[in-house]
């Protein structure tokens, strides 16, 4: 009975399980979904990783290039994150060119990661003006169920954790360069941003780490990015009003959260450098 | 474009009416932004993109030169859900709501000025709100204080910026944009800045909805 009610009112559906306090999948209302973290799961990429959020599936790879810097910046690489939205994913999508909801997405990502300043791009200059390297962070969804920002975030800075590059030498006169694959230097992040979303229902009701299904019935988002003890994005892109003093509750319980993604994101990037050292 | 000689000039300037075939539509400035914002609607939508329950909003965010990009979607989304958020679209089921805006001037707080000229315009066009939205821009500078209405260099220089757009009726947040770090008070300063902000906005559009309407 219950399954046809779902379908006909999912609304009230939905609105019966709030009255007390729950959540359709169980949780309660300030209860986040298990997070599960896998790096260096692509051995033909630089640095990888899987982050699961709940049944949100994420997986990132990060492939290096050799290329020039641009003449604006000749001292600095590059750091191109790219989500895609396949329709694997989920029914909202359909194969073609990126959707809206992967370039706003991409856009949110590669503004996070030049906000929190957790990469100098100098790290990837080689030589000046001549030669640097090129990080292309494909990101890919493969279960879109909601908090598809922090399922991102907590992939990408785990491949980005994992990246070493190899030693270029590189003789300018010449314009000879030499990789040198053995040699690897991990690279350099200066910090961890770690988002966490809320769905907001009837501009009263808050939920963290929404899943799929309360992201479409609710009437707005707003996601937050903490970095170490800083806040780095407060991103609320329009939908229901509400106030002050639950915009600052979201971005507390957010801080409390941040700390345990955080050290989640350590232990699976340590696990794995103790592999390769054995 | 009316402008009282006693106006400081960080008060926004705009003029309604100047496009013809929109049913809303004005020319806003605010510092030293100007953008020009046309709202269509009801009009036929698409229907894929129809929804039976509701009216659906489209929004097009037009550069000064060369094609919209990454980040003018990002925009174009967010001003679209606030303009969602504001319009009573029950009333339009099956119909479509078009706000266009092209920005002519670019000079810091950009957001702010073309979420502004978008509610300007939906007032112009007479489709029912629920309440008027107002966006605010304030910056972070390298030692820590807050600027208020920042040009586009104290923008770039700043350690963070911050954009709000409030509602009316109970002045509640409805959008928040930032960009850069910050601590958590210095957001919440920002936040009551910009709400004094958003009130002076208010104000304005009282002022400008006021002038329209008794001249004729």
């Amino acid at each position: 009975m219950a399954k046809q009610y779902k379908s006909l009112h999912p609304i009230k559906y939905f609105r019966d399980y709030l009255a007390h306090d729950i959540r359709p999948d169980g949780r309660e209302l300030t209860k986040y979904r298990p997070v599960i973290i896998n790096a260096n799961s692509v051995s033909t990429a630089e640095g990888s990783a899987i982050a699961k959020v709940g049944k949100t599936t994420v997986i990132c790879g990060i492939k290096a290039e050799l290329c020039q810097p641009k003449t604006e910046t000749p001292t600095q690489g590059f750091l191109i994150p790219n989500l895609e939205l396949p329709p694997l994913c989920s029914s909202k999508f359909k194969p073609g060119p990126p959707s809206d909801q992967a370039q706003v997405a991409t856009k949110v990502i590669a503004d996070i990661i030049e906000n929190s300043g957790c990469i100098n791009l100098q790290d990837l200059c080689i030589s000046t003006e001549k030669l640097a390297w090129c990080l292309y962070a494909d990101l890919v969804c493969l279960d879109h169920d909601g908090s598809i920002i922090d399922a991102c975030l907590l992939a990408l800075f785990t491949a980005l954790k994992t990246v070493s590059l190899p030693k270029v030498e590189y003789n300018a006169e010449l314009d000879s360069k030499n990789l040198q694959m053995d040699e690897r230097t991990p690279f350099k992040l200066y910090n961890v941003p770690v988002s966490t979303t809320f769905a907001i229902l009837d501009e009263t009701v808050l939920m963290i780490d929404p899943t799929a299904e309360e992201e479409n019935l609710c009437t707005g988002v707003v996601t937050i990015v903490i970095k170490d003890d800083e806040l780095c994005s407060v991103l609320k892109p329009g939908g229901s009003p509400i106030t002050e003093e639950k915009l600052v509750d979201c971005i507390k319980q957010s801080m409390e959260r941040a700390k345990l993604l955080g050290k989640l994101i350590d232990t699976a990037t340590q696990e794995t450098n103790d592999e390769i050292d054995k | 474009m009316e402008m009282d000689s006693n106006t400081d000039c960080s008060m926004p300037i705009s003029n309604f009416g100047n496009l013809t075939r929109p049913d809303g539509s004005t020319i806003y400035s605010q510092g030293k932004s100007t953008v020009i914002a046309g709202v269509y609607g009801p009009i036929d939508v698409k229907p894929q993109k129809m929804l039976i329950d509701r009216g659906s909003v489209e929004t097009f965010f037009r550069p000064k030169s060369g094609l919209p990009g990454v980040g003018d979607r990002l925009y174009e989304t967010i001003i679209r859900n606030i303009c969602e958020t504001a319009l009573v679209s029950t009333l339009y089921p099956r119909s479509g709501i078009q706000v266009v805006i092209q920005e002519m001037q670019s000079g810091g707080e950009l957001i702010s000025c073309s979420v502004n000229a978008a509610c300007l315009a939906l007032l112009d066009s007479g489709i029912d709100m629920k309440f008027l939205i107002a966006a605010a821009t304030c910056c972070l500078d390298q030692e820590g204080y807050l600027i208020v209405d920042p040009t586009e260099l104290q923008q770039e220089k700043a350690k963070a910026t911050f954009v709000f757009v409030f509602e009316s009726s109970e002045g509640r947040i409805v959008a928040s944009h930032t960009t850069g770090t910050f601590k958590l008070e210095q957001y919440e300063q920002a936040l009551d800045l910009c709400k004094k902000g958003s009130a002076k906005i208010f104000e304005y559009y009282r002022k400008v909805i006021n002038g329209k309407y008794n001249k004729k």
